[in-house]
């Protein structure tokens, strides 16, 4: 620790603590332009000037100087104010000063700083920039006119996002923030650098003069996409949500966003939104009341008792999650519950629950910047969840993090410094893994806990037979590289293993899940901090819909139960809450075979989707914006999300529309607030015992796990292979999250369809042109794509994302780890 | 025309330029394992292609594992770096104090008009390349030019006639 005086306080900070750092500790306010508390210091805008009594003779920048035992720090006096004002004299110099007509006006540093430092004469004068203003992305609007130079959007698209999209170009007076070539900006569209721009230098274009900046509410909720929980700020106004606001100081992430996160919101006011319930009158959905279509979903949910069947989404809350499954279960009488856990979540749902006990991750997103060595499997971790791309950056850059990616093709994280990228036949993970279990087991590596675990003898059993020589016959993969990798995550005090789950991987979810927590156990990594496994959700509240039992139940049918018995005539009445299964699960034939033929569908939605389309009835439901609640992000934190504007139209949040059926079939009273279901669930689901409404204050609460490992051995077969056919991938496209992005305007601004995507090795076999259009096929149909080039897959092999309706992949993919396409150009 | 319209149609229409990559990638491979590889690397490029063609500056990213814009910030930082074709034969005109109280400017306009190109032009056929500069270091031969290595002092509006005459006949390779 080092002692200082600041304005004649005294002051203890930590060793590494700069100026800045300390007096920000003691309250003290010192001005800054370019420094960031996430960014390495950068000294370059001259703002935090102090004066420190042992270096007297020069002023000295706060932010970028140690604190020293002893020093005695000035942080205002005449002079400073003096060289401060002189900052500011020079920025307004060149500046345009168009605070009229900037959107940044009442969150702009550089405005604040100049009425706090009263700069209202300039005594220099010079001709004002005139550089051209960006306006060919969607997104980001680039006025390098306003820019103050301080470098933030280049440090954190390097240091954070690793995108590396800006540079400083040129020198002296002619320097200005810009692109390789001074070309467009094209880049992933996190948008992280708008977010920590000082100025209007960069802005949101989708909110440009939507609404001034003091005029909006600012309401703290939780991102509704992926499962990271990021913690959002929404700018509310007129009962709009206009925007997502910056906040540095908010969850783990430090207010960073991605795409969907920062650009998704406007599906909440969709012109699309559903605003009234509707019953089917012959071919045609017709408005109706909600007394009438909740009287007659009641109705036939309780005439069909154990013949009805639900599929919700993880996207609700827990409470709407627990009152839906009393509903069902209690009320209906059915255990024909499943939410995509059957296709996407098996990882939570089944290998996590039979391997440590409970549906659960045991490792939590902090982990990820304490481990020494990460593996992440499948390079998707970046696509599906980009926010934990971050801290994966972080953690390789900052914490030096050893980053082992073991995928079926290469990625952006594939780029870190020091990052090795096994990549391995598509399909072969299974074998992957238990080859890696079985070089432990031989080379004696094996931690003196795994012996002690139920299960033992049996897995090194069933390993036997996965010798180094096999693992690499199928998965291509040298048996030198397949050991080494092994020794390597033996040998690593704190190893990670990070698996993204979603309906863009099916296949054996489940079956690679146990796989890797097989080879965490083996090593005793299970319950140490910096160590284990973290299965990420693909959705906002997949671990709460794991963690609430959205499972079938004993006698239950589960997803592909539940469509196969729709065909079969067996279930009579489905419920989807929130679920386009048209879209998203695989095989669509047999999906809308599926719908059509029950005898009651029942959709409640925010939109007419494929699959309300051909609803009996369609119940129009709130989005995340418009209701109190909590979600359980992957890394098991419960967090709330607040009520930010009223019901669209006369759509009813689900909690709502659960609570009147809970009531009407099972004849109790209503619940009074969501608060109470809260309370229910703390006193019923393990894990959150104990948790109030109250505790869970802004950062919400990671919720605790009790395991009790046991290893399972798992059975890996050979992957499928097809001669003179591609294998086509499926998975996550890095803007989108599920099929709810396809209405956010944002992410489809920048990705607005479906693609394939080809290694360089196809491209040049093919004579492929980017936007080419091409024909893929499988044995369920044909789907045609435009090309994506890549340099990111091996020779035979495509991937492309799932999220879309038109040309869905899911006409072609049927739930297999890899299928197998043949592709031509289309003519 | 929308303004980003205007915008996308200028990238639109820049043409794409095929390059021989050959001899980046032995540079590369020349330089690879070394730490703070990527100036020399530039030099390389700049010294074999006469400039950095801008397909080299994708390869160089790639390989050396450096983000495109930090590669072009570099480029544009350093004033020995061109991203443009050069002419065989530099001409560089010092408009220095000593050379612009002699008449460099006169000088100058009159390399403009013969030549048909500005300041940090090339001519169309790669043979000149045209820069103002601020001092050589020689005030006593003022007004002064250089062509390449060669010096050419107390320089006049007729000399220019003859400068641009000698280096017409001279070889392009």
């Amino acid at each position: 620790m080092v002692n200082l005086t600041i304005d004649d306080k005294q002051v203890t900070v930590a060793k590494d603590a700069t100026i800045y750092d300390a007096a920000k500790s003691a309250g003290i306010k010192i001005p800054i332009l370019c420094h960031d508390k996430k960014l390495h210091p950068f000294g370059g805008c001259r703002m935090c000037l102090v004066e420190v009594e042992q270096m007297k003779g020069r002023l000295i920048p706060s932010c970028t100087t140690p604190a020293t035992e002893g020093m005695i720090v000035r942080t205002s006096n005449e002079e400073i104010v003096k060289a401060r004002k002189l900052v500011l004299e020079l920025l307004l110099l060149k500046h345009p000063v168009d605070c009229p007509v900037c959107d940044a006006a009442g969150d702009c540093d550089l405005q604040n700083l100049t009425y706090e430092y009263g700069v209202s004469k300039n005594p220099l004068s010079d001709e004002k920039f005139r550089w051209e203003i960006d306006y060919i992305n969607p997104l980001i609007e680039r006025d390098m006119n306003r820019c103050v130079h301080c470098g933030k959007c280049a440090r954190i698209c390097d240091e954070i996002v690793s995108f590396g999209a800006y540079t400083f170009i040129n020198r002296g007076i002619d320097a200005k923030m810009g692109t390789a070539f001074d070309g467009p900006l094209e880049c992933e569209f996190c948008g992280s650098c708008v977010s920590v721009c000082p100025v209007g230098a960069l802005l949101s274009r989708p909110f440009k003069f939507k609404a001034r900046w003091w005029a909006m509410q600012k309401v703290k909720s939780v991102c509704s996409y992926c499962g990271t929980g990021c913690q959002l700020t929404l700018g509310v106004k007129d009962n709009k949500v206009l925007t997502t606001i910056y906040d540095e100081n908010q969850g783990f992430h430090n207010g960073q966003l991605c795409t969907r996160g920062r650009w998704g919101y406007q599906f909440v006011n969709s012109e699309k939104r559903l605003t009234t319930p509707l019953i089917r009158k012959g071919s045609a959905l017709v408005e109706a009341t909600w007394d009438e279509a909740l009287a007659l979903v009641s109705t036939k949910l309780g005439e069909a008792k154990s013949a009805a069947a639900a599929l919700v989404t993880p996207r609700l809350t827990n409470e709407e999650l627990f009152l839906f499954k009393k509903l069902f279960t209690e009320g209906v009488g059915s255990e024909n519950l499943d939410h995509s856990a059957g296709y996407a979540h098996a990882a939570l749902t089944d290998a996590a629950l039979k391997g440590l006990g409970e549906a659960a991750s045991p490792s939590v997103i902090a982990d990820i910047q304490k481990c020494d060595l990460l593996l992440v499997v499948k390079s998707d971790a970046y696509e599906t969840h980009p926010v934990i791309g971050f801290e994966i950056n972080l953690g390789v850059k900052r914490q030096g993090v050893n980053l082992r990616i073991v995928s079926d093709k290469s990625g952006k994280l594939s780029r870190l410094p020091g990052a090795q990228t096994l990549l391995h036949t598509p399909g072969s993970e299974l074998v992957l893994f238990n080859t890696l279990a079985n070089i432990i087991v031989t080379e004696k590596l094996v931690d003196a806990s795994a012996p002690l675990l139920d299960g033992y003898a049996a897995l090194v059993t069933a390993l036997s037979s996965c010798t180094v020589e096999k693992g690499a016959a199928v998965t291509g993969l040298t048996p030198e590289a397949l050991v080494a990798l092994a020794k390597e995550y033996a040998a690593s005090e704190k190893a990670l293993i990070l698996m993204p789950l979603g309906l863009g991987y099916p296949g054996h979810g489940s079956a690679l899940a146990q796989s890797l927590l097989n080879l965490a156990m083996l090593t005793g990594r299970i319950g140490k901090e910096g160590s284990g496994v973290l299965f990420m959700g693909e959705k906002n509240n997949s671990q709460g819909a794991a963690d609430l039992g959205i499972v079938p139940g004993k006698n239950g049918k589960d997803a592909a139960g539940i469509i196969d018995g729709c065909i079969a005539g067996t279930i009579k009445a489905l419920y989807l809450v929130g679920e386009n299964p048209v879209v998203s699960y695989p095989d669509r034939k047999k999906v809308e075979a599926a719908l059509s033929k029950v005898d009651f569908l029942v959709v409640q939605d925010l939109f007419l989707t494929e699959s309300a389309a051909k609803a009996h009835v369609v119940l129009p439901a709130c989005s995340f914006a418009e209701k109190d609640g909590t979600f359980t992000s992957l890394g098991r934190n419960v967090q709330k999300i607040t009520k930010a504007i009223k019901p669209v139209g006369s759509s009813k949040s689900d909690y709502e529309i659960f609570n009147k059926i809970h009531a009407a079939v099972t004849g109790k009273p209503l619940y009074a607030s969501c608060q109470a279901l809260f309370t229910e669930i703390s006193e019923s689901v393990s894990g959150y015992a104990g948790l109030t409404w109250a505790k869970l204050g802004s950062n919400g609460v990671v919720r605790p796990v009790t395991l009790s490992p046991k290893l399972v051995p798992v059975v890996a077969p050979a992957p499928t292979a097809e001669a003179g056919k591609f294998a086509l991938l499926t998975g996550s496209a890095l803007n989108h999250c599920g099929t709810l992005s396809q209405y956010g305007e944002g992410p489809m601004m920048v990705c607005p369809e479906g693609y394939v995507e080809f290694g360089r090795a196809d491209v040049k076999r093919l004579s492929l042109v980017e936007g080419d259009k091409v024909t893929v096929s499988s044995t369920a149909g044909s789907v045609t794509l435009k090309a994506k080039l890549g340099n990111r897959l091996s020779e035979g092999v495509v991937f492309a994302p799932y999220h879309f309706n038109d040309n869905s992949i899911n006409s072609i993919a049927t739930g297999a780890p890899v299928t197998w396409v043949s592709v031509a150009k289309a003519k | 025309m929308s303004h980003a319209a205007v915008q996308k149609k200028k990238i639109e229409e820049a043409p794409a330029e095929e390059v021989d990559l050959t001899a980046a990638n032995a540079i590369i491979d020349k330089y690879l394992t070394l730490p703070g590889n990527l100036m020399p690397v530039l030099q390389g490029i700049q010294d074999e292609y006469g400039f950095v063609p801008p397909p080299t500056v994708a390869l160089v990213a790639e390989r050396l594992n450096v983000y495109p814009s930090q590669i072009y910030g570099v480029l544009t930082f350093y004033s020995q770096f061109h991203l443009k074709p050069r002419g065989r034969y530099i001409i560089r005109v010092c408009v220095g104090t000593a050379c612009h109280v002699q008449g460099a400017e006169r000088i100058v306009e009159t390399f403009f008009g013969k030549l048909g190109i500005g300041h940090a032009e090339t001519s169309e056929d790669l043979r000149f390349t045209f820069e103002k500069v601020a001092c050589l270091g020689a005030c006593g031969m003022a007004p002064l030019a250089m062509v390449n290595d060669d010096t050419f002092g107390k320089m006049t509006v007729q000399k220019v006639d003859e400068i641009i005459a000698e280096y017409n006949q001279r070889p392009m390779k």
